[in-house]
Parts: structure tokens; C-alpha cells; sequence
């Protein structure tokens, strides 16, 4: 059977092309990747973003179907929307539905972000103002403050995918800080994967994507070490000595 | 970049994966699911009335193929029933569109087979529609062997394995090839192991449903690994 090791249940915005490409270009042998998709508009006005909250319910019905080991709600701006409550209630309706743990890309980003101690990032989003200033207030809600934001000011969020890594690239490089200990590229229809690499590397400091950070939560989740050594520093933590906890110290639901 | 669509059964977990390892550099896969717990005609049934909801998602990602991936759900309401699905979705998405069942059949025919044994997951009422759909194609079944499963879950569970044995075991010296169906079954790792010892060419409906979906986004180098239909995919 596929998924013998970790079987990840993927929810993402039906105008989404980028994130399940990159689940499956990371998965690593018996892991496998079910995608259901959350009904919504491609632009990401505050009334799309909200709709998917209860959208994404009927995605996890259909995907509690294959009996995944982890839930994934992959969307950044649809996590942080309206803040952190918010999120922790995506969670908490996700997990019911589909009796498995659920992260989300939002919360991904908060707790890459924490644990590795940050409290001054720079941020890259795709997103329009107000999305931006939301982003601000839920990272700030977790006590870390964006020292800069560069964006790409694009409310069409399949076009999103249409941004190439390089200039992914060149964005958070043009826009970063020496303040800043970290990067965040944020939205999952970014992609970023690529270069988060090299970035780290051209940079000195670490480097994080959305579609990374919802990656590095749900192997955590399922207890797979997936051995990716080519798309940055937080995933290569997974490989570290105790990063993956016995099945019995992990959170179940 | 080319897209390619793919509808599955909730509770199929084989064909995302298998679909992803044969696809070529710089084809990618987006999915969306239809709710599906028994493979049986009721369950089916309501499967379809989620289609067109779930076929309008896929097409806002920009497919350039819809492909329904799953084989008794199209042709379950017998010969032109899944030109019907393919005329709904294509309706309702102005996208191209095509189901497992068509590739099925277009597959058999283009590797020019008349008469076949059919090896399947399914249990006999559900072999005995898709005996009676090949057979109205045109396709005649010389055998019929079933592994009688009508839960979807287990069926994802088997190992390629199950379908070599059941390969070997439903081949008749009529056949001039072997059909292994059923979307959710693990069939790709088996079919070159089978058309070495059967000589054979097999047709699995995941491997067919891939094979459609790259020549409808006029993709025509060979695929390796899957046999003879999707190496001589371009010919």
C-alpha cells in the first residue's frame, strides 16, 4: 500500500498549482500525498479568505476518507486571516472532522518562527496591503515583530504561481535587513522551495517558506523523518538527533 | 508546464501516487475528490452528483485535462455513459475532460486487442457491468477474475503483488491482452513483470487514465517503466 510510512491528507485552495508539487517533490519513500480542495475565489479579498474557514470542512471530509496520519490546511493568509483564535479553531474543526492531527500553514510559520527563537523577521508575501498588516498583527500576536516587508502586491492569488523562484530569489534578498535573524516567504502558491537553499547560503541567516514550515509540522506530526537535505535548515532539523518523538510523546489529535 | 486534472474517489489512495511517479519532468498533478466509500452502484451514484462541483475546483487551478480516475464509476451506467460524464464536465469547466473507462477502451483499441481477460478488484456484480461495458465497446472478454472487494480501503492496501498473481492466474490462451482494473488497486510496479511472462500487453486503467491524460496535453515521448502502452506513448 502507498503512504505506509505517513500518509499526509493536503487541503489547499482549489486556484492552488504550487503546493501539491512541492509535497510530492519532498515526499520521501512511503510517504504519500491525498489532496482535497477548499472551494473559494482566486482573489484573496477578505470575504474568500474568511469563506474558506467553513469551505474547508467538506475538503476534510472527503480526504478523512484515505485515513491520513496528519492534515494539512495549506494556506498562510487563510490561517491568519483573523488571527490566532482563528486559526486554533481551523485546527480544532479539522482534527474533528478527520481524526487526525491538523497543522496549518500559519501556524507553521508562527512556530518555525518560536522555536528557533526569532523575535525580528523580515517577511515576503504576495499579498495586498491589509493581508500584509494582518500577517504583521498574527505574527506580532506570538511575540515577533517583522522588521520588513517586501511584497508582490497581487490579489489574484492563482497568478501567485506564476512568480518564478528567481524572483522569489532576488526579492528576499532586495528586501532583507540586517536586523532581521530570519526570512519568512509566505503563501503556499509561491515557489519558494527552491531557493530557500540558496538563500540561506548567499544570506547567512535561515530562510523559511510557507510550504517549508507546513512541511517541517506535519512530518513532525507523523513522526517521518523525510531526510531532505536540499530545501533548507528547518527541514534538515528533522534529521537531527531526537527531532522525531517516539509515537507515545506525540500529540494525537 | 502542462496540467493535468485528476478527479479521484475520496477513498482511492493509489492512483495519486502512482499518477505522480510516471508523470515526465514538467507535468504536474492537481486533485480533487469525489466522496466514495463502497464500490457500489448507490455509492457511485451520488459519487457523480459531486463531479461537476469538485471538476469546476480542479479547473480554477487552470488544468489543461480533467481525467475522472475511476474505472466503475464511469462505466457503470454501461456503453456511453462516460461520453455523458466527459460532456458534463466538459459543460460545466470548458476544459477537456476524460474518464478512466474511455482510456480503457481507446488503450485496448490502440494496441489493437479484440479479445482480453479482464483481472479486477471488484466483486461479480460489479465485474459483470464492466464485462458487459468492454463487450459493448467492442472489446470481447474471454475471462473474468475478481478479488470480490467492495471497500474501497482494503483495496488501497493490497500490494502490486496481488495483481501479477491475478494476471497470471485469469490469462487464457485467447487473450491477446490483459485489462487489470480498478483506480485504487496497485498495478503499475506489476505490469512489466506480467508482459514478461505472459507476453503479453497489459492494460491497467491507472496506466491507461495516465496514458490519455499525457496525449490529451500532447505529451509524446516514451514513459519508461509502465509497459508497452505508455512506452510507445507518441506512436
Amino acid at each position: 500500500m502507498y503512504g505506509w510510512r505517513g500518509r499526509i491528507g493536503l487541503l489547499v485552495p482549489s486556484i492552488n498549482t504550487t503546493m501539491e508539487t512541492e509535497f510530492w517533490q519532498i515526499a520521501p519513500e512511503g510517504v504519500s500525498v491525498h489532496t482535497a480542495r477548499i472551494a473559494g475565489g482566486r482573489h484573496g479579498t477578505p470575504e474568500e479568505l474568511r469563506s474558506m474557514e467553513n469551505a474547508s470542512k467538506k475538503a476534510a471530509e472527503d480526504v478523512a476518507m484515505v485515513e491520513p496520519d496528519v492534515v494539512v490546511y495549506g494556506c498562510t493568509s487563510g490561517s491568519f486571516f483573523e488571527g490566532p483564535e482563528w486559526n486554533r479553531k481551523i485546527c480544532e474543526q479539522l482534527s474533528a472532522i478527520t481524526k487526525a492531527p491538523t497543522v496549518t500553514t500559519a501556524g507553521g510559520m508562527a512556530a518555525c518562527l518560536m522555536t528557533s527563537g526569532h523575535k525580528r523577521v523580515d517577511v515576503v508575501t504576495p499579498y495586498v496591503e491589509l493581508t500584509n498588516e494582518r500577517l504583521k498583527q498574527f505574527l506580532k500576536a506570538h511575540g515577533i515583530d517583522v522588521v520588513k516587508l517586501g511584497t508582490f502586491d497581487m490579489l489574484d492569488m492563482f497568478d501567485h504561481a506564476k512568480i518564478e523562484p528567481e524572483e522569489i530569489y532576488r526579492k528576499v534578498k532586495e528586501i532583507t535587513t540586517p536586523e532581521a535573524e530570519a526570512v519568512f516567504v509566505a503563501c503556499t502558491q509561491l515557489r519558494a522551495l527552491e531557493v530557500l537553499d540558496m538563500l540561506e547560503r548567499d544570506l547567512g541567516k535561515p530562510v523559511y517558506s510557507a510550504v517549508q514550515a507546513s512541511a517541517w509540522q506535519a512530518y513532525e506530526a507523523m513522526g517521518v523523518d523525510p531526510g531532505i537535505t536540499h530545501c533548507g535548515s528547518l527541514l534538515r532539523r528533522l534529521s537531527e538527533p531526537g527531532a522525531i518523538k517516539p509515537p507515545q510523546a506525540r500529540r494525537t489529535a | 508546464m502542462s496540467r493535468i486534472g485528476l478527479l479521484v474517489p475520496s477513498s482511492n489512495t493509489t492512483v495519486e501516487p502512482e499518477f505522480y511517479r510516471a508523470l515526465p519532468r514538467g507535468v504536474t498533478l492537481h486533485t480533487a475528490r469525489l466522496y466514495l466509500t463502497r464500490i457500489a452502484p448507490e455509492s457511485i451514484l451520488k459519487m457523480v452528483e459531486d463531479m461537476e462541483t469538485q471538476a469546476k475546483l480542479l479547473a480554477s487551478a487552470d488544468v489543461d485535462v480533467i481525467v475522472l480516475g475511476a474505472t466503475a464509476p464511469s462505466f457503470l451506467n454501461g456503453l456511453g455513459y462516460d461520453q455523458e460524464l466527459i460532456r458534463k464536465i466538459e459543460s460545466a469547466t470548458g476544459k477537456k475532460a476524460t474518464t478512466t473507462s474511455t482510456a480503457l477502451v481507446q488503450a485496448i483499441g490502440h494496441l489493437g486487442a479484440k479479445r482480453v481477460v479482464l483481472g479486477s478488484a471488484y466483486d461479480e456484480r460489479v465485474n459483470g457491468i464492466a464485462k458487459a461495458f468492454l463487450e459493448a465497446s467492442g472489446v470481447e472478454v474471454v475471462g473474468v477474475k475478481g478479488l470480490a472487494l467492495v471497500d474501497n480501503l482494503v483495496v488501497g492496501r493490497l500490494s502490486a503483488d496481488t495483481a501479477y498473481d491475478l494476471a497470471v492466474e485469469v490469462d487464457h490462451p485467447g487473450a491477446e491482452a490483459i485489462v487489470l482494473s480498478c483506480t485504487n488497486w496497485q498495478t503499475m510496479d506489476a505490469i512489466e513483470r506480467i508482459e514478461r511472462d505472459t507476453k503479453k500487453p497489459v492494460i491497467s486503467t491507472t496506466q491507461a487514465s495516465i496514458w490519455a491524460a499525457l496525449r490529451a496535453i500532447g505529451h509524446t515521448a516514451p514513459v519508461a517503466g509502465y509497459g508497452r502502452l505508455l512506452q510507445e506513448l507518441g506512436t
